[in-house]
């Protein structure tokens, strides 16, 4: 039947008969070579083309190519959120910042007060405990000087009563000695 | 401009001797695909077969490795994909591009990889009795065989036909075609419902032609490139015979996208116009 068909397709195109479609059908069968076996192996040849390409190329890169769309969109709107969410952490972020400056302003000026209370009160306390020392050094030193005093006297009358007992000749009395020591003391205070 | 006006002489002068040549019993490729002798295909089925070989080569690297950081081949299939997806969104709009993609890249790809690939050397010109008035080439371009464009033309018409009752219903499909569009009230009713139901019958017509056109458009242009190309390989003897169809080639190349693009193109307009009801809303 192929071979009937292709040799009708090699041989001379018959005279028009007037009827268009069979005229029409002539031509494409006897100059052009339409060949029905043929047209329907270059059909199924291009449904086989289509459905391997729909299948292998399209599909999977047309699959691929959504979910990259759908990921950027995605990867857009968290971008886009995230800037939002920075945003807001960043005028919170100033907001702690400008309270945590005011608290540490505070903080400190309440240091300084507390630091130049504090200093006051230790200036103070030095300058008591400076006086106390002072006082006691200067009652020490007073009890010092009054026993001393006191031991000189009591030298100073004995050294008087032996000279005296030396330079009379006579062994004296404690009354004697009291008499001798008072005077030696008015000399010497005077 | 020197150049420029070089190039269009000669090709006017190629077009014109063409014809001559071809006339003349030189190498003259017949208007039909031929039978290969003791085997059941034309040599254009050949090339039918080698394009889906590339397609399909194609598809399988494409798909191979597939990953979300797109490497390598990939990059280049999801251009292609990417750029047609987009071209034709732009005519057929979100809803239809989606559900019809497939099949419209499909023809693109399948016209324009048969096309190029009757451009490679020895297509057309190894056979038997290539010298004689009637030579028989092993393989010739698969789209200069009207069954294989015929094939293209009807197949995108079915689907069309599909698509456009799937779209709009049977109804909406014949009211698409039929109905008066613009309203109207009372005898100029009536006026509008004749001239548009002859203006349907006008759309059926052309609907028709439609397969035929497709089938024609294409197998012309891409028969005429290839015949231009033989003619003017005869012009010149021996070991010259590169020069004359050299600048052609590079005019076949675009025409091999050109009608690629052109059959895509009207196979989707078609789909387009029947599916937008834009002028109901208006």
């Amino acid at each position: 039947m192929i071979l009937d068909i292709l040799a009708a397709a090699t041989s001379e195109i018959p005279a028009p008969t007037g009827n268009i479609a069979t005229d029409l059908g002539n031509t494409l069968v006897y100059k052009f070579g339409f060949n029905t076996p043929f047209f329907v192996a270059q059909c199924i040849n291009f449904i086989i083309i289509v459905f391997v390409l729909k299948k292998f190329a399209f599909g999977p890169l047309g699959t691929m190519l959504a979910e990259r769309r759908e990921r950027i969109k995605a990867g857009e709107e968290k971008l886009k959120q995230i800037e939002i969410d920075l945003a807001e952490t960043e005028k919170r972020t100033a907001a702690a910042l400008e309270e945590a400056n005011a608290k540490a302003k505070a903080m400190i000026s309440e240091a300084q007060d507390s630091a130049a209370k504090l200093g006051e009160e230790k200036t103070q306390e030095a300058i008591a405990s400076a006086q106390r020392i002072l006082t006691k050094a200067e009652e020490a030193a007073k009890a010092d000087r009054e026993q001393m005093v006191a031991e000189l006297k009591a030298d100073f009358g004995k050294l008087v009563a032996t000279a005296t007992a030396t330079v009379a000749g006579k062994v004296l009395t404690d009354a004697d000695h009291a008499t001798i020591n008072a005077e030696a003391l008015n000399v010497i205070e005077k | 401009m020197r150049f420029a006006s070089f190039i269009t002489k000669f090709f006017l002068f190629a077009l014109l001797l063409t014809p001559a040549v071809a006339a003349e019993g030189g190498h003259k490729l017949p208007l039909y695909a031929e039978k290969i002798p003791g085997l059941i295909f034309t040599n254009s089925m050949i090339m039918t077969w080698l394009a889906a070989g590339v397609l399909i080569f194609f598809a399988l690297s494409a798909s191979k490795k597939i990953s979300v950081v797109p490497e390598g081949f990939q990059n280049f299939a999801e251009w292609v994909v990417e750029s047609l997806y987009d071209f034709l969104e732009t005519i057929l709009g979100d809803h239809l591009v989606k559900k019809t993609f497939w099949f419209f890249s499909s023809i693109f790809l399948f016209i324009l990889v048969t096309n190029w690939l009757a451009l490679f050397p020895g297509v057309g010109t190894f056979g038997f009795n290539m010298d004689s008035s009637h030579p028989l080439p092993f393989l010739r371009g698969g789209n200069a065989d009207v069954n294989m464009t015929a094939a293209l033309g009807v197949i995108s018409s079915l689907t069309w036909l599909f698509w456009a009752i799937q779209e709009n219903g049977i109804k909406g499909f014949l009211a698409h075609i039929f109905a008066p569009k613009g309203g109207g009230k009372g005898a100029m009713a009536v006026v509008m419902i004749i001239v548009f139901f002859v203006v349907g019958v006008l759309e059926v017509v052309s609907i028709g032609i439609r397969p035929l056109a497709l089938t024609f458009r294409l197998f012309g242009n891409i028969y005429a490139g290839e015949q231009a190309l033989e003619a003017l390989l005869a012009m010149v003897p021996g070991f010259l015979k590169f020069a004359p169809p050299l600048l052609f080639y590079f005019m076949e190349i675009l025409v091999g996208f050109i009608q690629a693009l052109v059959f895509t193109l009207l196979t989707a307009v078609f789909l387009n116009l029947i599916c937008d009801h834009g002028d109901e809303h208006h």
